[in-house]
């Protein structure tokens, strides 16, 4: 499924508007301490966190994840976004909680 | 100055009843320190007390506070004067959850005289984040005239690298904590923009308990602390 379809499906805000969304998810991480998801994610997963550090950014483009999902309605900042923008790197956000959110991508075959 | 800069009074419930403000004080006296801060979980309410042991016994003392970030980042808040810590305990607490303590889980938190006598109990558990974020936390210590230390930055718990998977390459901070010098080559390794020279360096004990403060291994050159805390040596 690409990033695009699913948004269509899921509704869940895009922070990142002006990114290709052509992007595969292969698969989704869920996770909050960072040393953690950069030692155990994988490449094209979506990353779904409620951490919403600047440092986030940097490990999501070391897994090479597809995109990140913040849940739960934790909150994006403006600067949040826009480094994501700058890095190319696509931001949704979630108001479901994280096991919520990670069901919903199970659903859509994920 | 042989210094221990982080380390827990009996206002930190997860600390021994015994560390009260004579026997911290007098503990790192007889150590042979010359130089500590004691830094509570969340709260500076010990440190009055504190103080005037500490200058009874001519010990020098840098008022401080161990803060939780929302990131669950651990970092040492140190200031210069009693007034300034006092002064951020109401920054503090506009940040602090109001969650109530449950002293047979977590343990006491004593709030004590220069006497050792309790004088009352802080109710509300100080073993939570505030809800700042780490580089808002920064920002507000500086704010208040203070200087911040990442806590035991390599720790597995509440460390900044464990959190937030490495040290942040924009964050002003003024100083990391490291357990001993292979951990602080650690740092460097793994963060090529941090270097020997980028920052300062501190080996504290994280003490709990009275045995758990430093001995006199640790030197903070006088030009470093005047540096961070000024001039008032």
């Amino acid at each position: 499924m690409t990033i695009n379809e699913l948004i269509e499906k899921t509704g869940w805000k895009l922070s990142t508007p002006s990114l290709d969304l052509s992007g595969e998810i292969k698969g989704a991480y869920c996770g909050d301490l960072l040393s953690w998801v950069m030692g155990n994610g994988e490449p094209q997963q979506a990353w779904i966190t409620v951490q919403v550090h600047a440092n986030v950014i940097a490990v999501a483009l070391l897994r090479e994840f597809s995109c990140i999902i913040v849940a739960d309605g934790a909150n994006v900042t403006e600067d949040f976004a826009a480094k994501a923008t700058a890095e190319e790197l696509v931001v949704l956000e979630s108001d479901l909680p994280v096991y919520e959110s990670a069901k919903k991508l199970a659903e859509l075959g994920i | 100055m042989f210094y221990d800069l982080h380390m827990h009074s009996c206002l930190s419930p997860c600390a021994e009843d015994a560390m009260t403000p004579n026997n911290i004080c007098n503990m790192a006296f007889i150590k042979g320190l010359d130089l500590i801060a004691v830094t509570d979980h969340n709260s500076t309410k010990n440190l009055p007390a504190i103080d005037k042991v500490a200058k009874n016994l001519g010990l020098k003392l840098l008022y401080g506070a161990e803060l939780e970030t929302i990131e669950e980042v651990h970092v040492l808040g140190l200031f210069n004067t009693l007034e300034k810590s006092q002064k951020f305990q109401e920054w503090i607490d506009s940040k602090m959850p109001n969650v109530k303590n449950d002293e047979d889980y977590f343990g006491h938190q004593w709030i004590m005289n220069e006497m050792d006598e309790k004088t009352g109990d802080e109710e509300r558990l100080l073993l939570v984040s505030l809800s700042a974020t780490l580089e808002e936390t920064v920002a507000a210590v500086h704010e208040y005239g203070g200087r911040v230390i990442l806590a035991h930055v390599l720790d597995r718990a509440n460390s900044v690298t464990h959190q937030l998977g490495f040290i942040p390459m924009d964050l002003p901070y003024d100083g990391l904590e490291v357990k001993n010098e292979e951990q602080r080559l650690r740092v460097i390794q793994s963060n090529p923009w941090v270097t020997e020279d980028s920052t300062n360096w501190f080996i504290d004990s994280d003490a709990h308990y009275l045995t758990d403060i430093n001995e006199p291994d640790h030197f903070l050159r006088e030009s470093v602390y005047k540096k961070l805390w000024g001039d008032d040596l």
